[in-house]
Parts: C-alpha cells; structure tokens; sequence
C-alpha cells in the first residue's frame, strides 16, 4: 500500500473520530465527567438514519440531519431524567450513572434492531483511483463533512454569543454565572451540540462501513484515547488528538518496527516485526496507558 | 431442578467473590475498576494454562490465577495511581480488552496439542477430583470447594475494610487531602487494593475455568463488567454484606429471567438484550433514587 493511502486512511479515520470526541470534550469541559454514554448517542444517531433512510426513503443527507437534530433532543431528555439530577453529585457517580444509560441504550438498540449489520441505501461506492490512492465518493464526504463540522465550530466558539458562554461556563462557572450567564441553558446547548456532532460521526463510520449495535463500545476506548491525548476538557486537543490517533492506528499497523529494533541497520536481526492486525484496537489502549503515564494532561494540556 | 440450583448457587459464589473484588476497589477505595472482567479472565486463563500444560495440580491453578492477576491489578495501576478517579475508569476499561485481545489472538501459548486456544477457546479443562464424584453429585462438592473460597475472601477482605488500611481507603474516597495530610502516600495505597483487588477477581476466575471445563475470551466480554457493578451498586457499596446481597440479587434475577422464553413467546435473542437493559436500567435507578444501595454502609465513630 502506499504511503499516500495510509495517510488518507489516517484522515479519514481522524475524522469520524474527531467528530465523537469533540462532544465528550465539551460534556467533560462543563460538567467535569467522562460520559461513557457518549459513544451512545452516535448509534442513536446512527439507527434514526436508518430509519429515515432505509424505512422511509429519504435520502442520506437529509437523513443525517434529522437524526443529529432528534439525538440531540435525546440526549438533552436523558440530562433532564439522570444527568441534572446528580449535579452535585461526585465524577465517579456520574460515571457510573452514565456507564447503566449506555448499557440500556446499546441493549435496547440490539433489542429493536438484532445484532446483524445493517446498511444505509447508498448504492454501491465506485472507487475513485489517483495517483495510486483509492478513494470512494463516500470517504471524501466524510472528510469533507468533519472539516465543516470543525469550521462551524470553531466559529460557534469564538463569534457567537453562546460560545462565549461556553467558553465563559467551563472556565469557571461561579463566576460565569455570577456575570449573569444562565449556565443550565449553556449545559442544555452543549448537550445538544455534542449529542448531534457524534451523531454525525457514528453516521459518517456507518457509511464506510455498516450499521452494529455495539459500534458504540467498539470506539469508545479509541474516542477517550483521542480526547485524553489531545486533553480533556480542551475542544481543540479532541481534534488533535483524533488526528494524532488515527495516524497511529494505521501508521502503526503499516510500520516494520524491525528497523527501529536493530537501530537503523546497527543489528541484523528480526528485520520483519508488525503489529499483527489483530491487535488494531490495542493500539489506542496502548497509547492511552503511555500518555497517562507520561502526560496526563495531554498535548495541549486540558482543563484539570 | 436441583442440579439447576447447585449451578445458579455456584455462579452466585463465584459472582460474589467478584462483587466483594469490585467493592473493596470502588466501594471501600472509591477506584472506578471497568474492567473487572481482566482480572477474571486472566484468573481463567492462567489456571488453566498451569493445570493443562503443565499438567499441574488444581490448587497450584487456583494460586497461579491469583497471583497473576494480583500482578497485573498492580502494574495496571502503575500509572493511574496518582491520577483523578475519571481516569481510572477508562485505563481499567483499556487494561480487561487488552488482556482479552491477548487470548483471542495468541493461540500459540497452548501449543500445537490438543488444545486450541485463541477464537476456539480451551476445552476439557480437568476439574479437581471428578473421578471421586459421579455425574450428579460432583457439582454438589464443586460448590462446597466455591463456598469456602467465597468465605475465606469475605474474611479476608473484611480484616482489610476494618484494619487501619481500610479506614485510609475511606478516607482516601472521600478525597485525597486528608489522607495525604495524614503523610498516607495514596498512589501506594491505591496500587495495593488493585492487587488485591486483582487477586480475588483471579480467583474468581480459576474457579470459573474449573467449574466450565472450557473457556473462551467471547466468555469475558466488558459485559460482565457491568453485571459485577449492578451487584456492587445494587447491594450497597462500602458494605461487604451488601457485595454478597447484590450478588445473589442480581444472579438470581438474570438467570431466572432466562427462562421467561417459555412462558412469553419472545425471541431469546431479543429476551437476552432486553435483560442488559435491565441491568443498565437498574444502574441508573439506583444511582438517582437509591444511592446507598439495599445494605447501607455502617457508619463507624473512630477514637
């Protein structure tokens, strides 16, 4: 494979993740918890385009914008029903709330929908061939689509009035409040935007690849693994973090690790050694153990 | 029917051992562990790997297990240990895939024998004694040997809660100030409950390998995980005797509900996701109405 098409692969895979990790970014930069149902509200999203897509006929853009809008509506409910709730209450409590949502959700979707892997109507994705790189029309949506999403937000954060308020909220949000900022409507507009953003992620690796009921836990490692590394809290270290990730995972699978082991032609000995494909995903857990390790605050060092 | 009840009760003990693991981490040290299921696993595996290739004796297993999954309990905690509680959910979560990973693709450390290993699993995994005990009555002494590791772990675990080490981890639940004013080094602390904590959940385990005869990672999914949190939730956390309540609660509500397929017409597949939702469901209920859980944590008045 050529180096050129791993780097696409990189992006691509950077951006689906980017998308996901923004919104647990945001949720823990307000309200100081990590949201292990975040990944679920990207297969929410995921399914609702199903259903307007597959059920009801409507094309898949038109489908992927009703689905973030609706996921976000649900995602603002399940803080009005659990999150509101334990306002006070400590990170580990919210956490482990979060952790029974995300179970319920996953199951329920499994429930409705089985196990087996669905498919939106897309027809079939002729790939586009230059320069040796192989790119369907459907990967350069996906590019496309995270590279708006990613614009539209930085402007939402710095030329409107309600990032302000974000911005004003998760820095301190006594003061922010004290400044007459209503933080509980900042907190229902940032569920919303997070909610509705890693609907589209979910959407956007749904079309590369197929529908799961699981997809949710199959990425959450890797979206924590993204947002951890680019640091938590910080919207911009998501984005980073998910295009740091997602070279990682497909450089590393790629890379023979034989040269660095022999130094450079210093040694002659197991010239062959890859990450077997198999160990794909153990790749963000190991990369999530050594930043821990070394920088827990991450990359651009997020708010602790 | 009796011996559907010896299997529940001996799936109850090992849970329970899992659920007093899960409680001294979360409930006693205020450790979010989600990824209890590495501990069991590794438990399974490395008992079985002793007792079928090295052709080693059952209680040489069963330590095996705990001691390697003391271990790991350890070096996972290596770098959280000094970290905010957030992080430990996720690096623990990270820490039980890797671990199954690792058996699903490493077929080759059981050889080339008759034993498959990775995807296939490891079947005919000797149980201790079979030959002494017919077809019916072996399950009967299988749960007198779980019983009395369930009993032992209780007593340990509960000389650790009520020494001078378990009232640090209180405190150290409550918020890292007062035990690190005290000059209590918490990291370490932290990094000896997680062994602890690792070693009962390997026994757990063993146990589990044994009673099988055969295991396969699809067996350790992060599911599990989440059933041991519902029993420590459920029970009440901080309270021994409450791991043990939520255990037989929970066991007994996910194994009865199994044979709900022969009274409802419903799909078992269907019947099987609507139980996970359940527990999720029950989770977050008493999360939001119930805090404490059905056995409250005694609140004890040190001098």
């Amino acid at each position: 494979m050529p180096v050129a098409q791993i780097i696409i692969n990189s992006i691509i895979r950077a951006s689906e993740l980017s998308l996901i990790a923004l919104g647990l970014t945001l949720v823990y930069g307000l309200l100081k918890f990590s949201n292990f149902a975040h990944t679920e509200y990207a297969v929410i999203g995921v399914y609702l385009a199903l259903i307007f897509n597959v059920y009801l006929g409507l094309d898949i853009f038109t489908s992927a914008l009703l689905s973030a809008v609706i996921t976000g509506f649900i995602a603002i409910s399940f803080d009005r029903m659990i999150f509101r709730r334990l306002r006070k209450s400590s990170a580990i409590v919210l956490s482990v709330t979060s952790l029974g949502l995300a179970i319920a959700v996953r199951n329920m979707i499994r429930a409705i929908w089985g196990a087996e892997p669905r498919s939106y109507t897309i027809g079939l994705q002729e790939p586009l061939i230059f320069f040796g790189i192989r790119l369907t029309p459907v990967q350069i949506w996906i590019i496309v689509t995270a590279a708006v999403f990613m614009v539209a937000f930085h402007l939402l954060l710095h030329k409107t009035k309600l990032g302000k308020a974000m911005r004003a909220s998760s820095d301190n949000p006594a003061l922010a409040q004290a400044s007459g900022i209503a933080t509980e409507k900042v907190v229902v507009w940032v569920w919303f935007i997070a909610s509705s953003f890693a609907a589209v992620g979910g959407i956007l690796i749904a079309l590369e690849t197929y529908l799961l009921p699981y997809m949710g836990f199959a990425i959450i490692i890797p979206v924590f693994c993204a947002t951890i590394l680019g640091g938590i809290g910080n919207p911009y270290g998501a984005m980073l973090g998910a295009l740091a990730l997602g070279f990682a995972e497909n450089f590393g699978l790629y890379l023979n690790f034989g040269n660095i082991f022999n130094l450079w032609g210093l040694f002659d000995v197991m010239k062959e050694i890859h990450i077997p494909t198999g160990y794909r995903d153990a790749i963000s857990f190991g990369i999530l153990i050594v930043i821990l390790l070394i920088r827990p605050s991450g990359i651009l060092g997020g708010r602790d | 029917m009796l011996e559907y009840l010896a299997y529940l009760s001996i799936m109850t003990g090992i849970y329970g051992i899992l659920s007093l693991s899960l409680n001294l981490q979360y409930g006693f040290g205020g450790l979010a562990n989600f990824g209890q299921v590495g501990f069991f696993c590794l438990g399974a595996y490395t008992s079985t790997l002793i007792v079928v290739l090295v052709k080693g004796p059952f209680i040489l297993g069963l330590l095996g297990g705990i001691i390697a999954a003391g271990l790991f309990g350890w070096l996972i905690s290596i770098p959280t240990a000094n970290l905010k509680e957030d992080y430990w959910a996720i690096a623990t979560l990270a820490a039980a895939e890797i671990v199954r990973l690792f058996f699903l693709n490493e077929d080759w450390i059981f050889g080339k024998g008759p034993y498959h290993g990775g995807a296939f699993g490891i079947g005919g995994i000797p149980r201790p004694l079979q030959s002494w005990f017919s077809a019916t009555t072996y399950p009967f002494f299988y749960l007198c040997i779980v019983i009395l590791c369930l009993i032992v772990t209780y007593f340990v675990i509960r000389l650790v809660t009520d020494s001078p080490f378990g009232r640090v981890l209180k405190a150290m639940r409550e918020g890292d100030e007062l035990p690190l004013a005290m000059g209590k080094n918490v990291g370490k602390y932290r990094m000896k409950v997680m062994a602890l904590g690792g070693a009962t959940g390997g026994l757990a385990g063993s146990l589990v390998a044994h009673f099988w005869s055969f295991i396969d990672p699809y067996a350790f999914m992060p599911i599990e995980t989440f059933v041991v949190w519902a029993m420590v939730v459920v029970g009440g956390k901080g309270n021994n005797l409450g791991a043990l309540v939520g255990a037989i609660i929970i066991q007994f509500f996910y194994s009865s509900t199994q044979f709900l397929k022969d009274y409802i017409p419903i799909d078992p597949q269907v019947l099987a996701s609507l139980r996970m939702v359940l527990i999720g469901v029950l989770i977050v209920l008493v999360m939001l109405f119930m805090n404490e859980g059905l056995v409250k944590e005694r609140k004890r008045i040190y001098r």
